[in-house]
């Protein structure tokens, strides 16, 4: 009797103490609490959104929305680690465990949800155009056979290339690896056209360029977290959920001078976007060549 | 099996091939031409660079400590993006071309001229002595045998080349590396897309490299 009376309450003991902790925190989430510091990949050429200062601080409203996030996990907002990545880097630091997080003006796409979780959008921008005053181009009509410089790992080219076909337009693609290397093309005479999104073209204007009035596929962003990492990603989506519904992601892109955004629009590309992910799960066809 | 290595990953990857072999052949394509510049520059530099003649000589020098003491990244960036500013235009395969055959004519022109003085002095009294010009002494006795010395280096310059020709990636080259860069970033798959560039650079430069040590070898049982 006192032998399974002793059981029972080891038994007890021991359910008191596991129950709680599975009910709070998932395996991952744990890990960064133990860890004690949450790890994000963040953009440091993308002024307003990730931005490197010389002196090695990080700025930008990705950067405020990974405080939050360190805040919300771990009840310290500078708990926090950021590492510069590209559009090339973010996804091998994901997979090899490297980064908990990235918050780095990463487009949702459908085919991308199938390689990464993605949170719900805490920003939407949409493709420009930058083109030099000298060009003379006035309009996308003005692009019409002449080649647009777009940034490797972006979305930018699919999207301008059904706009041309739409329009029957001819254009030539260039794909660069890093916004400055862009930069360089369009004032070398290289492209006629610097595209990607508005957000961060407005970081590349100066006296010799000029942004065009053209609006092209909204862009939403996400947090992206490792495949299969369901834990970390509840948690971020109550976050931005939260941050949306009260206000204080309004006030953000306020902060950071952005222009505001509707959640409402948002939401019903993120629906269409999960809805289409899940469909190319089911029947996987082969992306096409771009 | 998820990751980056899935079934589905690969399986995207070869349903889209042809785009990776387009890559392949124009690297080949690049790489074969520069590489004809390449000993074109390391002979004609390799044999002024045996001559006295102060002037040629200095100039040859500062070419070579310039093109093998800067990144080839940075001498690519600045045909691309500073020539258009003085009004030279290369297209991207000029560059890849020039760019690739400036930078390793540089090492070739060592080998040559170090493979020339590697033949006995001998050889050119002997040919001297039984009448022949200076010209005709390089191109019918020393360059004969100075080849045999210089191939296996060149070989590996010739490897090097190749491998090089990914550098082009930073300029829209459209080669190889440009395609698994553009590929693997539109869906995000690059498990398998940096394994298979991977390879392929390796099906071409394996069997030079082995080619280069079977050269040395036989030069060396020779000699």
């Amino acid at each position: 009797m006192r032998k399974l009376l002793s059981i029972a309450v080891v038994l007890l003991l021991t359910l008191t103490v596991f129950i709680p902790a599975i009910a709070e925190d998932a395996a991952e989430v744990a890990a960064i609490k133990e860890r004690g510091k949450l790890l994000v990949g963040v953009k440091a050429d993308v002024p307003s959104f990730g931005y490197q200062e010389l002196g090695g601080e990080f700025e930008g409203l990705e950067i405020d929305l990974a405080h939050k996030l360190a805040e919300a996990i771990l009840g310290d907002p500078n708990a926090v680690e950021f590492t510069a990545v590209t559009a090339k880097t973010r996804g091998p630091l994901l997979d090899t465990g490297e980064l908990d997080a990235i918050i780095a003006t990463f487009t949702i796409k459908a085919d991308r949800i199938l390689q990464y979780e993605f949170s719900k959008p805490y920003y939407v921008d949409a493709i420009g155009l930058l083109v030099t005053k000298a060009s003379g181009i006035a309009s996308f009509a003005d692009l019409d056979g002449k080649t647009i410089g777009v940034a490797q790992s972006a979305t930018t080219r699919d999207a301008l290339q059904a706009a041309a076909d739409a329009a029957g337009y001819s254009m030539e693609f260039a794909e660069f690896p890093t916004y400055p290397d862009l930069k360089a093309a369009l004032d070398s005479g290289r492209i006629d056209c610097f595209s990607v999104d508005k957000a961060i073209l407005m970081g590349y204007l100066d006296d010799t360029t000029v942004l065009l009035p053209d609006s092209f596929a909204a862009q939403p962003y996400g947090v992206a977290v490792k495949k299969g990492n369901l834990g970390l990603l509840a948690v971020v989506d109550e976050l931005i959920m939260a941050s949306r519904a009260n206000g204080s992601m309004d006030e953000l892109v306020v902060k950071w001078n952005l222009p505001t955004v509707d959640w409402s629009v948002v939401d019903q590309y993120g629906i269409d976007l999960w809805a289409e992910a899940e469909e190319l799960a089911a029947n996987p066809t082969p992306t096409p060549a771009s | 099996m998820t990751g980056p290595f899935s079934q589905q990953n690969w399986q995207t990857w070869f349903s889209d091939w042809t785009f990776f072999a387009d890559g392949f052949l124009r690297t080949i394509y690049i790489s074969l031409l520069a590489l004809m510049f390449t000993f074109l520059i390391g002979i004609i530099a390799g044999i002024l660079l045996c001559g006295n003649n102060r002037i040629i000589l200095s100039l040859l020098k500062g070419y070579m400590s310039f093109f093998q003491n800067t990144p080839l990244v940075i001498q690519i960036f600045i045909y691309y993006n500073v020539l258009p500013k003085i009004g030279v235009l290369l297209s991207v395969e000029a560059i890849g071309v020039l760019g690739l055959a400036l930078y390793t004519g540089a090492y070739a022109a060592d080998i040559v001229h170090s493979a020339i003085k590697a033949v006995p002095t001998g050889q050119m009294e002997a040919a001297s002595s039984q009448g022949f010009s200076y010209l005709q002494t390089m191109f019918f006795v020393i360059l004969p045998q100075a080849i045999k010395i210089g191939l296996p280096p060149m070989t590996n310059q010739a490897v090097n080349l190749i491998k090089n020709s990914s550098v082009l990636a930073v300029i829209a080259g459209g080669e190889l590396m440009y395609r698994a860069d553009v590929w693997s970033g539109s869906n995000l798959i690059y498990g398998p897309t940096f394994v298979m560039t991977g390879v392929l650079y390796l099906v071409i430069c394996l069997p030079i490299s082995l080619l280069a040590r079977w050269l040395e070898k036989r030069s060396v049982r020779n000699v």
